[in-house]
């Protein structure tokens, strides 16, 4: 593939997207092990080294908790870091990943969204990100090709921001948009430079250099232990507001936005709604428009940040509906339910007590087809007109 | 002409700076680490940066919230990750120009267990370290159960005497070894009987680590986890090596070397005797222990001699 460094606009797949944005960041550091369907970023990112477009130290690492430690500990150092996974490869650097998010080491990671260990199913799933929500990463989910680029590039103003200090993972789904061939706009490397340019007038966090008595990893005891805790936990909220904020500069800056937290389609009049997030956000968005054209008052919400949660926005717009349905990618074991349903159940105090349903689809790459997302808001209706209604529905 | 006559190094010759850990630092009485510490830090000099993994040392290294026992600039890390967290390390300095000696400190648990894919990977990858190893054949921080740097017969709480088990069945991994035929630029044995011995080899890996990966492998003895005398560490070091028990060798570029020839090697029953954790083997089972340590110490002694 012919190289330039300058805007333009290709015909590209969703992990040709990942790497170009990791590229155009320029990290120091990138270290990642293959994985289907992930495999074409690492691929992607190493020709680019090797033709000399990616200034960086390449680390074709042995496993992917290497590569997590890897990446963690050259962020300690003060570098700039990537990586990118996929399922069995996410689970299998699970206790780095608390390291990294312990440290709050700005890593930026891609998870393309496969299925976990267990049924050996090669097939896109959300359950691998899901797997890892309590590890205090931010997780960001994505609908298309050009959102997985500026969100990559988004990601690292993020997570670097002084500010925040966590590590960031953007996830968007195997299969329906890793080997997704897309027109997407590139942007040249001068503007990615100019956008992440304000992190370098920020304050600088403090480095392992040799030579200093400075130590990373102490033992947290006690009241140090809960401390930290405490700072993480207020970082992670003060992502909502500063993903809107970063997302806005994002927008003056390259002409796109998509809403932060969340994007609201057609919701303003809507009685009903459907929440969803990753590739299916785009057939929904087809359906919204087809039921509303038969009359439906109906409107979808796309969940962008999963971790932190967006709870008030959630609660904003969610506010006032007759019925809500929601569907997930994954499953919620022990709840018998989708995990993204779980979570915005939970928001009932601040929604109100409504008709809330759970629909479970695209397991193990079955498509989630416009028949499917007219089903389920066939179903949604039903239940705002006080019908008794089905609270879990597997399709197809 | 006494002036005349080169004096052979001592091992204060080799130090580097002040001792740049704390009096009263929060390990055992007569604990071989404690010292291997110390000795590590003051021969390669303050200016290193030292990855550890929770383990005995980590009391020491980590600190505590916002202290430490000691100078160093210090990595801790999960037990999976400590060559792959010196890795993103070493090559964010070498991105940057910053000149660094990074040195990996863990425990046979990690290097020879659950952290041995890595260390294998960076080895492979030959990245510019030091990865010492100090093998005190067990896990002792979490309570004495077997690694798999365990010997052959060793009592632990995870192969305990009974009715049915006369202690651990197999034998210990050969991991100096292992890590020779990686083929990195740098790699020794050392204990601390032999201090001199193991200052040479430290100032060798401190070079090669310019070039790639060093690895040094200590043999360390437990007080709790062995049953010997607090006093008795150094003397277990020194019947190790006099038993071949535990052979001081190096592999240099490729040329293999012991670098302390033992003339009359002392029957393995010496150390057994010594140490509680082996005081029940009975006659044919030291046998079998002499047997293996026999075995190794041929196949080392025909790599020193096909490359020495």
């Amino acid at each position: 593939m012919a190289v330039s460094l300058d805007r333009q606009r290709k015909v590209i797949t969703g992990n040709a997207a990942a790497a170009y944005a990791a590229m155009l960041c320029r990290p120091d550091v990138v270290a990642a092990y293959p994985i289907t369907p992930q495999s074409e970023v690492v691929e992607q990112l190493a020709k680019f080294h090797a033709d000399g477009w990616l200034d960086c130290e390449y680390v074709t690492v042995e496993g992917e908790n290497s590569a997590q430690n890897v990446v963690c500990a050259a962020t300690m150092a003060g570098g700039r870091a990537f990586t990118a996974t996929s399922s069995y490869g996410l689970v299998y650097m699970y206790d780095a990943m608390f390291n990294t998010a312990g440290y709050r080491a700005p890593v930026v990671m891609v998870n393309v969204n496969r299925e976990p260990p267990g049924i050996h199913a090669v097939c896109a799933g959300q359950q691998d990100m899901i797997s890892v929500r309590d590890t205090g990463w931010v997780q960001l989910v994505v609908e298309n090709c050009q959102e997985i680029l500026d969100t990559v590039i988004m990601a690292f103003r993020l997570a670097e921001d002084f500010e925040i200090q966590l590590p960031v993972m953007v996830n968007y789904d195997g299969y329906y948009l890793s080997f997704l061939a897309e027109s997407v706009d590139i942007p040249g490397i001068a503007e990615v430079d100019r956008y992440l340019e304000v992190l370098k007038s920020q304050p600088r966090r403090p480095r392992l250099l040799p030579g200093q008595a400075v130590g990373c990893g102490s033992h947290g005891i006690g009241t140090g232990y809960v401390e930290l805790r405490k700072k993480h936990m207020a970082a992670m909220e003060r992502v909502k507001s500063k993903l809107e904020e970063i997302e806005e500069e994002f927008a003056a800056m390259f002409g796109r936005k998509y809403g932060g937290q969340i994007e609201e389609y057609r919701t303003d009049d809507a009685e009903i709604l459907l929440v969803t997030s990753g590739s299916a956000v785009g057939t929904a968005r087809t359906v919204i428009d087809a039921k509303r054209a038969e009359g439906i008052n109906v409107g979808l919400v796309k969940l962008r940040l999963f971790r932190p949660f967006p709870r008030e926005r959630l609660s904003e717009v969610l506010r006032g509906r007759k019925a809500i349905g929601v569907l997930d990618r994954s499953i919620c074991f022990g709840w018998d339910c989708g995990p993204l349903y779980m979570e915005i159940r939970a928001l009932t105090p601040e929604v109100g007590i409504v008709p809330m349903l759970s629909f479970i689809d695209g397991l193990a790459n079955m498509d989630i087809t416009k028949e499917h997302i007219g089903q389920m808001i066939d179903a949604i209706v039903s239940a705002a007109q006080k019908k008794s209604y089905r609270q879990v529905t597997w399709l197809p | 002409m006494a002036e005349a006559r080169k004096r052979r190094p001592r091992v204060c010759d080799y130090y580097q700076n002040e001792d740049q850990f704390a009096r009263g630092v929060a390990l055992c009485a007569g604990c071989a680490l404690e010292l291997n510490l110390r000795f590590v830090s003051r021969v390669l000099g303050k200016d290193v940066i030292l990855v550890g993994t929770p383990s005995c040392s980590a009391p020491v290294l980590h600190g505590q919230n916002t202290k430490a026992w000691h100078r160093h600039p210090y990595y801790a890390c999960v037990m999976t990750g400590v060559a792959s967290s010196a890795t993103g390390l070493t090559r964010y300095y070498e991105k940057a120009g910053i000149e660094a000696t990074v040195v990996c400190h863990t425990g046979d648990g990690c290097a020879m267990d659950v952290g041995f894919q890595t260390l294998s990977g960076a080895a492979e990858r030959n990245e510019k370290m030091i990865y010492i190893t100090y093998d005190n054949e067990g896990y002792m921080n979490t309570g004495i159960q077997q690694s798999s740097g365990t010997p052959y017969g060793a009592a632990t709480t995870t192969t305990p005497l009974g009715q049915a088990s006369r202690g651990k069945s197999t034998a210990a991994k050969n991991m100096p070894m292992i890590v020779a035929m990686h083929d990195v630029p740098y790699v020794a044995t050392a204990t601390l009987s032999h201090l001199e011995d193991y200052a040479k080899k430290l100032v060798k890996a401190k070079a090669a680590a310019k070039e790639g990966f060093a690895y040094i492998h200590v043999f360390c003895p437990c007080v709790p986890g062995w049953r010997i005398p607090s006093d008795a560490s150094i003397q277990v070091c020194r019947v190790a090596v006099r038993t071949n028990y535990f052979p001081l060798w190096e592999k240099e570029q490729g040329v293999w070397r012991i670098t302390y020839k033992v003339r009359d090697p002392q029957p393995l029953s010496e150390l057994t005797r010594l140490v509680g954790k082996l005081r029940h083997l009975d006659e044919d089972e030291v046998a079998r222990l002499q047997a293996q340590v026999d075995y190794r110490y041929r196949v080392l002694e025909a790599l020193c001699a096909a490359f020495g």
